[in-house]
């Protein structure tokens, strides 16, 4: 792993562009995907991101009996095979920190990618909350 | 590394890789309905057969199922030849007698340009075609709990004995896998019904909401060392109890700086 | 009893050949399926009792034999007496004490019992001059009939093991895989892949375990060589397989049967229990570090577990599917090892091609099909039965000198030969060498040896929709050609067969028999279209009458025939009385009357009518 996402809830102002940028990424058939990052507000005017920590030892990969979570060594992030899901939601419900989701929109399984290397999300961060830096 | 042609183009493959895979990374479309990545391949639809020949095989070629070929080097492969559409046709046009109100075999069938079967309509024929994707997805998760039964034109898939397979957790796999969406079940009022057996739906301690069943979260704790605790919550609620705890290391970490 | 060596081995065939030739005299009961059938069991019983009883002229009931399948099934029940060769046939249990007290005391023939000759009436003494026997040539078959299967001391007698004694003491394997290889045998099991090109792939297979199989799963409807095989010589079929061990270095066999053979699988049973008491199976056979063992697996009686592949998976205690074969089982097999699967009568030919050598085997049939084949002949011949012939030889003289040719006055008009998977062959064909090549040339094929002879009561189509109803039922229903394919061929003809048959029918039934040839996963998907393609290639305007007139010429589809009453009726009741549905009124000698809205069209009237008075229509 050559990169690691950081984020500094101290900078985060609440504002969603990140929702936005991810959903706006990950739209399939001019449809936006569900974002996978969540700034959630834990006391007033206070914010924290939650998205995917790609775990080291993870409970989704382990989860996953048709091996369609693997890690991709270059960026670091635990990535979802879609040709390999069979929407069992196990790693839905055994993501401690709930950060793999269900997208009704698509009817698929789907966590953060990092955007195959360059998140969106952090890409469009106003503040920097959200920072994607080399090691 | 292994360089074979398709369709008149020369193409690299990995060693070892089936055919079908190369093909499909060349966005060349060939139809299938048991392939799927996450089970071990078949070939029992034999929709994504291809015709295969080489150089030295004297202008003689043979028929594969490119989901269990792998690739040989210098194969000179057809994905639509006129013979491999031809019985492509064929087996589109069988399906369509046998499971007349799939769509997903309409929509297939109808790309070969066939809308109504040459064939009589096989009677009581249903929307399963035998792919076998719900028992290779169910013998993948280690459960086994369906297999295919009896034999020839009679042949089904059903849990053991036809009762409520002793062994089936409710993940549901077997329905999501099926290309035809034909096999049937029902959430309802917090319990689970498939293949006859039903589950209770584990609760969100916080918010109630329903997750996946009781039997396969014992069942990930079990086969998967899951730690127990991590299926009491809802996703939602998971990530608001980490905002929570992330919320207090950010004040404590404020207060400790100032 | 331990036979340490080859040389031990040797000394004791001289001991039980010594023993089994005490007796002036031996009596054969045959105790074949076609026998047994007929009541042979009690036959053999009368026989023990009273030899039990008392010595006859030196004779005691050691000297009583209960044998395989003689192969003149017709005949049956079967008696034989040796050295003579006498030949009873249709023996009764009341003729028992007879045989014992004027053939075997009183070395007197009992001319009632013998064969007669439908040529010129001679009863016939030695059943080595009935043209039946005399024709043949038995290799695969040489023990069968002529030992007491249950009796290892009788195959060792006969020579038994010693060709394995001789594999195994002064060839290497290689030097045996080459012999198997240039006797030129191929499988008998239908296919005809050369048995020495198997076993040397087999050997040159990385793995540490190899596996060799017997296909005793013999399904196709009128085939029971096999059976025969098992049933009748056992210790050939060990003996064939422990060569193979050897050969391509296995130490662990199974034999695969089928379920609905319970005789065989008892034989084997005994066969193998024997053979790990005189230590011919187990640790160190004959001396020679070869560790080898057998387990007998009852197959459970699908058709499509006889296919290589589904076999294999049965025996893993799987469902009996078969797999696509991009890798072939000689390298990736049972449980993934490298498996050598032979067909019971070519392990059986085995010790004999390695006792006689390769040159000599080599020399017996045609160029590309060496050896002989044995055959079971069923249907509308005389002889039914089996027997044993080189390749090449001529279904003429199959059907017509072996088999006696057509009863009832009949005649000739189609055989089917390789079971489902084969084909219908017309007079036209008859003079075809039969081996592998020329009949898969004729669009038919070698199959597994099963011959059904048809007359010319036989309506092809109603052939074809038989076996292709035997192949629908009997398709694994894996992949969609075989299972939905075959289905729609049947429903196709069976639709012709009742008159509903249309104009591009056929057209549609032959486009779809070529797409499940080449779509289907496993050899019975492949070759299910041939009862179909086989008869429309050589009876097609049979199939033309059928759909274009909705009639069937050979009188046999319920729906295209009627039944009536000529003038030649007598009025003899005998067809009122046997009529099921009661479509027949009249008086005694009055013309009797037939109600075509009752007839079910059975065809019983027309087969107990003396007069001739019933004709169909």
């Amino acid at each position: 792993m050559k990169y690691r996402f950081v984020i500094d809830p101290v900078l985060c102002t609440g504002c969603r562009t990140c929702e936005l940028a991810c959903a706006f990424s990950h739209a399939k058939n001019l449809k936006q995907g569900r974002s996978r990052i969540y700034p959630l507000s834990h006391a007033q005017d206070k914010y924290v991101p939650i998205t995917c920590l790609q775990c080291d030892d993870a409970a989704c990969v382990k989860s996953c009996f048709f091996n369609a979570l693997r890690r991709n060594e270059i960026t670091g992030a635990i990535e979802l095979d879609l040709n390999r899901c069979v929407k069992c939601m196990a790693c839905v419900a055994a993501c401690p920190f709930g950060c793999a989701l269900f997208d009704d929109i698509h009817n698929e399984v789907v966590k953060c990618d990092l955007c195959k290397g360059d998140p969106a999300c952090a890409h469009f961060c106003p503040t920097k909350a959200l920072k994607y830096t080399k090691l | 590394m292994v360089t074979i042609q398709i369709n008149g183009k020369l193409v690299q493959a990995e060693k070892g890789e089936m055919l079908i895979a190369v093909i499909r990374r060349q966005r060349i479309d060939i139809p299938a309905l048991c392939h799927h990545d996450a089970v071990e391949p078949c070939g029992s639809c034999r929709l994504c057969m291809v015709e295969i020949t080489k150089k030295d095989w004297d202008g003689w070629s043979k028929f594969v199922t490119s989901c269990l070929y792998p690739v040989e080097p210098d194969l000179i492969v057809s994905t639509h030849s006129p013979r491999v559409v031809e019985l492509r046709k064929t087996i589109l046009d069988l399906y369509l007698a046998r499971s007349p109100k799939s769509e997903i075999i309409q929509r297939m069938a109808a790309e070969y340009g066939i809308t109504q079967t040459s064939y009589q309509e096989v009677p009581d024929g249903d929307n399963c075609i035998m792919c076998y994707a719900c028992t290779r997805v169910c013998e993948e998760l280690g459960c086994n709990a369906i297999s295919a039964v009896q034999r020839g034109h009679k042949k089904i898939i059903a849990p053991p004995l036809g009762e409520p397979p002793v062994d089936c957790v409710g993940c549901l796999s077997c329905a999501n896998i099926c290309p035809t969406h034909f096999i049937e079940w029902n959430d309802d009022n917090g319990k689970r019904t498939i293949w006859g057996k039903q589950f209770e739906l584990v609760s969100c301690k916080i918010c109630g909401k329903k997750t996946i069943t009781r039997d396969f979260a014992e069942y990930l704790v079990r086969k998967r060392n899951i730690p127990a605790n991590y299926f009491e919550i809802c996703d939602d609620c998971k990530r608001t109890e980490l905002t929570k705890s992330m919320g207090k290391i950010v004040i404590a970490a404020q207060e400790i700086s100032k | 009893m331990r036979i340490e060596s080859a040389k031990h081995l040797q000394q004791l065939q001289g001991e039980y050949s010594a023993d089994l030739n005490r007796f002036p005299q031996k009596v054969l009961v045959c105790c074949g399926p076609g026998c047994l059938a007929n009541g042979s069991e009690k036959i053999f019983n009368e026989f023990k009792k009273i030899l039990s009883a008392k010595k006859i002229q030196g004779i005691t009931v050691e000297a009583l034999k209960k044998t395989g399948c003689h192969g003149f099934c017709a005949q049956g029940p079967l008696v034989v007496i040796e050295p003579q060769g006498i030949f009873y046939t249709r023996v009764q249990v009341k003729s028992v004490a007879e045989i014992i007290e004027k053939t075997l005391a009183g070395k007197e023939v009992i001319p009632r019992l013998l064969y007669v000759s439908p040529e010129n009436g001679r009863k016939i003494e030695n059943y080595k001059e009935i043209p039946f026997y005399s024709n043949q040539m038995r290799i695969s078959l040489r023990n069968v009939g002529k030992i007491d299967p249950e009796n290892i001391r009788d195959y060792i007698a006969l020579g038994g093991y010693q060709a394995l004694a001789k594999a195994l003491t002064t060839m290497q394997p290689q030097q045996v895989i080459d012999e198997v290889n240039k006797s030129g045998i191929r499988g008998r099991g239908g296919a005809g892949f050369p048995t020495g090109r198997k076993w040397d792939t087999c050997r040159k297979a990385e793995s540490d375990i190899r596996y060799v199989i017997c296909n005793g799963d013999e399904g196709d409807p009128g085939a029971f060589m096999d059976r025969c095989i098992m049933e009748g010589d056992p210790h050939s079929i060990l003996e064939g397989m422990i060569i193979c061990a050897y050969a391509i270095g296995s130490t662990s066999g199974y034999i695969y049967v089928r379920e609905e053979y319970p005789l065989a699988v008892i034989n084997l049973q005994k066969a193998v229990e024997a053979a790990r008491e005189y230590s011919l199976l187990g640790e160190n056979i004959l001396d020679s570090k070869l560790d080898f063992d057998i387990k007998i697996n009852r197959g459970g009686g699908a058709f499509v577990c006889g296919e290589s592949s589904a076999l294999m998976k049965s025996v893993a205690g799987d469902v009996g599917e078969p797999r696509a074969k991009y890798i072939r089982s000689v390298i990736k097999g049972l449980h993934d090892k490298p498996t050598v699967l032979n067909n019971v009568e070519t392990l059986a030919t085995i010790p004999v091609i390695m006792n006689n050598g390769s040159d000599a085997f080599a020399s017996i049939g045609t160029k590309k099909s060496a050896g002989t084949k044995a055959f079971s002949l069923a249907g509308k011949i005389k002889n039914t039965g089996l027997i044993e012939v080189p390749m090449g030889t001529t279904l003429r003289k199959i059907i017509f000198d072996i088999g006696g040719g057509i009863p009832n006055k009949r005649q000739f008009k189609a055989v089917q030969t390789g079971g489902p998977s084969g084909g219908c062959l017309p007079e036209s064909k008859l003079d075809l060498p039969v081996d592998f090549d020329t009949l898969t040339e004729a669009g038919s094929m070698m199959g597994s040896g099963g011959m059904i002879i048809m007359d010319d009561r036989t309506c092809m189509v109603d052939v074809a929709k038989y076996f292709l109803n035997f192949l629908v039922y009997e398709s694994c229903g894996k992949c969609v050609p075989c299972r939905e394919g075959l289905y729609q061929l049947y429903t196709l003809c069976n639709n012709i067969t009742e008159g509903n048959g249309k104009e591009g029918d056929l057209e549609l039934m032959e486009n779809l028999s070529q797409n499940i040839q080449i779509g289907s996963l496993c050899g019975l998907g492949q070759s299910g279209p041939n009862p179909f393609l086989s008869t429309l290639m050589y009876f097609r305007e049979e199939y033309e009458t059928h759909i274009r007139e909705k009639k069937c010429p050979a009188g046999v589809c319920r729906s295209l025939i009627t039944y009536e009453i000529t003038d030649d009726c007598t009025g003899c009741l005998a067809c009122i009385k046997v009529c099921p549905v009661s479509a027949i009124t009249g008086q005694k000698k009055k013309k009797h009357f037939l109600n075509q809205q009752i007839c079910d069209r059975c065809g019983s009237c027309y087969d107990v009518c003396q007069f001739n008075a019933i004709i169909i229509k």
